[in-house]
């Protein structure tokens, strides 16, 4: 007998629906998978057998042929299990069938996800939550997940959803059991996060702090330039603690890529604070970006809406930050393989940190710097032009004295700083409402020329800036941007010549060019 | 057969400049031309003869001279009333060929070298900048297009709208560092650029040595910025007084390796400078000075503050934060604005200090 049973698969972040095929006949017992099935779901055959057995169900050595259609596309993962072992059960009339032995029609409403253990349990699978958005577009009304993904599914409204723990209890459902979808609530965006390093235990470094906030509100690209010993990690730890709430679109969004990535945290099941990731400079291209033959999510992904810290940035191989360039502009990553071409979100904003030169003390106060000019041209040769141009923000973080390290005196916490930019960043979303834009970083041209417009002292300030510190060109657009953000902290409508005065003092590599 | 024509030959024979003013001490040029075969057997080596010998003819020189100027090389012999005086007279082993790009005559006016070493430091670029601006108004600034002091002084006499010679190790096709090739073709089109080896000549560790006496005899003083203790500026300091130059250095910490070698050559005797006003009154030059331009009326009550707490003497950051008691925001604007006026600069990473008008 031939039976059918509706599941889901993942292609990127969008899921596409699989029927589950599964048909008896005569032969020598075995069961073949077909359809493009990767070594996981192959497999499932193990897996599927000493479930079924172990739920109390016949699994008499027969001949099963299992189809994954559409049959041309790769599938991968655990997550058929499930759906093989209800055909498995519908094809022996042991499920989805009435007192008759007729199939009950209402089988059909069902879409099933789930990881089989051989003692019959249901497993977490990765992907739910997207999986979930593109069945409810479908018009899919009626979904069973593994109870373990239940807190990334119940932020979906519009779509039934009901979670098993058991494949007896997925056969109970099918078979019409009465049991409640579970329960939908609304996305809490959590704003007292827990950071483990906060700004007011940070020493001095007060130029650093303030980069760091402007940074924070407008989501500008960020680079901490100073010696071994200054505090450039540290700053950039507390960075999480000051960023701007999520907004619902945004955590929805950023929840989706680390449901498909598997790395959502799934007793919360929603990602409400800002991602940060920092992966190591060993990190490979493709860790970075994304790919593998599934084409799957890399690190700038994953910090899609949050933050990518990239510490000793002179220290990554440099084909892997030149990949960071399109990234960077589009805020999204296109990852392409012959089988497949995906498009990943990657908004992110950039945090790096670096030493001037090798030895790290070139331009200190208190140490002499031992490398040779060609050594430090090449130390900073390895960071490209195009890379530093979009990076908005330099800030040179210095030694900390020993009587601010030993001094008890506290600086202003990370909530009151990020306060000030929650409230800056409130006024960019209003502003760029319906823009597909969030922040200043992210302004195109044209809105430069409507939301940057300068007076004439703010453009004298400007122009003498070109004059006397020697910026160079591809400065203009950033100082006008950061401009824009320090005027939002400030809660002024237009850029006055202070903002733009303050802007300049954190283009330090465009002095250092000159 | 020219005289100049003789001196082409036996630049082009490569052979060292101190051996050929050797060989010119005993003889005269033309009648080394004329008798060589007669004379140069008695005078010269096996190996000089040959390559003497090897390279006598019209011809060579023919070629010699359509190759340079198929490549926009000029030369200036020391037969030519053109060559530098200054160099000409200097009796220490002075140069037979010029070869040079750019205007030979600014030479003529009154000539300084700004040298130092290619690991300057923040304080030693500031201070060429600094002198070297000035300096530009009444002298043509020359130096030896190495990285560090060296381009930091042509660069800044470049900028002040004056002008500057830059003297090779190599020969002009093989400009050392490469870096430099943009400083390299702008003296060219604003000054002049001029090397003693032929232009294929690669930089060695004996041309550098031996450009230095060049740079020091074309001037009438050597200004050493930035000196380790074994630094090649020093050369150029002991070329100088060779050629009876005056020698100028700019004192430094006396616990900097940097500075090791000026403060030495201020311990033997250098004239110590520490702006370029000392320089004009060495050599009683008066100049109109520059009307320094005071904004500070411009600046507001906050900017004002922070003038008068750097005018007591440096402070980073950290520490104007804390005692001009004014929040990150006012001070960053306060502090770019002062520095875009020039009335402070960052003087080392973080660290901010009154520019001395």
């Amino acid at each position: 007998m031939l039976a059918k049973i509706n599941s889901y698969a993942l292609y990127g972040l969008d899921g596409y629906g699989v029927t589950v095929e599964v048909d008896i006949h005569a032969g020598l017992p075995s069961i073949d998978v077909v359809g493009l099935p990767d070594a996981a779901i192959k497999e499932a055959r193990e897996r599927v057998r000493s479930a079924v057995k172990n739920s109390g169900y016949d699994f008499s050595p027969r001949k099963i042929t299992v189809n994954l259609a559409p049959a041309h596309t790769k599938k991968e993962g655990s997550l058929f299990d499930l759906a093989i072992a209800l055909g498995i059960l519908c094809a022996t009339e042991q499920a989805g069938v009435d007192e008759n032995k007729k199939p009950l029609p209402s089988v059909g409403d069902y879409v099933f996800l789930g990881e089989l253990s051989l003692s019959g349990g249901v497993c977490k699978v990765n992907g739910v939550m997207p999986i979930l958005i593109a069945a409810r577009e479908r018009g899919c009304k009626k979904i069973v997940i593994p109870s373990a993904n239940i807190n990334e599914a119940k932020y979906i409204r519009g779509i039934d959803v009901y979670a098993v723990s058991t494949l007896k209890e997925a056969v109970e459902l099918m078979n019409g059991a009465d049991v409640p979808p579970i329960e939908k609530s609304d996305v809490v965006i959590s704003s007292g996060r827990q950071c483990s390093e906060d700004l007011k235990f940070v020493k001095g470094q007060y130029s650093a702090k303030r980069a760091l906030e402007i940074a924070a509100a407008g989501g500008h690209n960020i680079i901490m330039i100073g010696p071994p010993g200054g505090g450039k990690t540290m700053l950039a730890k507390c960075l999480s603690g000051i960023l701007p709430d999520m907004t619902e679109l945004e955590a929805l969004e950023t929840t989706k890529i680390h449901s498909v990535a598997g790395i959502l945290d799934e007793t919360v099941g929603i990602v409400t604070e800002r991602p940060f990731r920092s992966p190591h400079h060993t990190a490979s291209k493709i860790a970075l970006t994304g790919g593998g033959s599934a084409a799957r999510p890399g690190e700038i992904s994953y910090a899609h809406n949050g933050v990518l810290f990239l510490d000793e940035l002179p220290e990554y191989p440099r084909n892997v930050l030149e990949i960071l360039r399109q990234p960077l502009e589009d805020g999204v990553i296109t990852v392409s393989r012959v089988s497949r071409s995906v498009e990943y979100p990657a908004d992110l904003m950039l945090v790096a940190s670096m030493n001037p030169c090798p030895c790290g003390y070139s331009g200190s106060a208190a140490h002499d710097c031992s490398c040779t000019p060609s050594q430090i041209q090449k130390y900073m040769s390895r960071i490209s032009g195009p890379l530093l141009d979009r990076i908005d923000l330099h800030v040179e973080v210095d030694e900390v004295r020993y009587d601010e390290l030993s001094s008890d005196v506290y600086a202003e916490s990370s909530a009151a700083v990020k306060e000030r930019v929650n409230a800056a960043r409130a006024l960019q979303t209003a502003r760029y409402k319906g823009t597909g834009v969030h922040s200043n970083a992210g302004m195109t041209s044209v809105m430069i020329k409507r939301y940057c417009k300068l007076d004439a002292a703010g453009e004298r300030i400007l122009s003498s800036a070109f004059d006397k510190l020697g910026l160079s060109a591809r400065a203009y657009t950033r100082i006008l941007k950061v401009a824009r953000t320090i005027a939002d902290l400030d809660g002024a409508a237009d850029i006055s010549s202070k903002h733009v005065a303050e802007a300049v003092m954190y283009r330090s590599l465009d002095k250092a060019v000159k | 057969m020219l005289l100049s024509d003789v001196y082409l030959w036996l630049s082009q024979s490569r052979i060292a400049t101190s051996k050929l003013n050797r060989i010119l001490d005993k003889i005269p040029a033309t009648r080394l031309w004329d008798q060589f075969d007669a004379e140069g057997k008695y005078l010269l080596d096996d190996k000089t003869f040959s390559a003497l010998k090897r390279t006598r003819s019209t011809d060579f020189i023919e070629r010699a001279k359509q190759y340079l100027k198929l490549n926009n090389i000029e030369y200036v012999t020391r037969a030519d009333p053109v060559f530098p005086t200054a160099l000409a007279q200097s009796e220490v082993n002075p140069p037979v060929v010029l070869y040079y790009k750019g205007d030979l005559g600014i030479l003529r006016e009154p000539c300084i070298a700004v040298v130092g070493t290619r690991r300057a430091s923040q304080y030693g670029k500031y201070v060429t900048e600094k002198i070297v601006s000035e300096l530009a108004e009444k002298f043509t600034i020359v130096s030896g297009l190495a990285t560090g002091i060296d381009g930091f002084a042509h660069a800044a006499a470049l900028n002040a709208g004056g002008k500057t010679a830059a003297v090779l190790g190599s020969g002009l096709f093989n400009v050392t560092p490469v870096s430099n090739l943009k400083l390299f073709d702008e003296i060219c089109s604003k000054g002049i650029v001029m090397s003693e080896y032929p232009p294929d000549t690669h930089a060695s560790e004996y041309t550098f040595p031996q450009r230095n006496r060049i740079i020091s005899g074309l001037c009438r003083g050597v200004l050493v910025v930035e000196a380790a203790n074994k630094s090649g500026s020093l050369i150029t300091a002991d070329c100088a007084l060779e050629q009876g130059r005056d020698v100028f250095a700019v004192p430094g910490d006396i616990d900097k390796p940097r500075s090791f070698g000026t403060n030495k050559l201020i311990v033997q005797g250098a004239t110590a400078v520490t702006c370029a006003q000392d320089i004009f009154d060495h050599y009683d030059i008066s100049r109109v000075k520059r009307k320094s331009r005071s904004r500070t009326d411009e600046l507001d009550l906050v900017e004002r503050r922070i003038l008068d707490i750097l005018n007591d003497g440096e402070k980073s950051f950290d520490a104007l934060a804390e005692t001009s008691g004014l929040s990150v925001s006012e001070l960053n604007t306060a502090l770019s604005t002062l520095m875009i006026f020039g009335l402070i600069r960052e003087r080392s990473k973080n660290i901010y200090c009154a520019t001395q008008e």
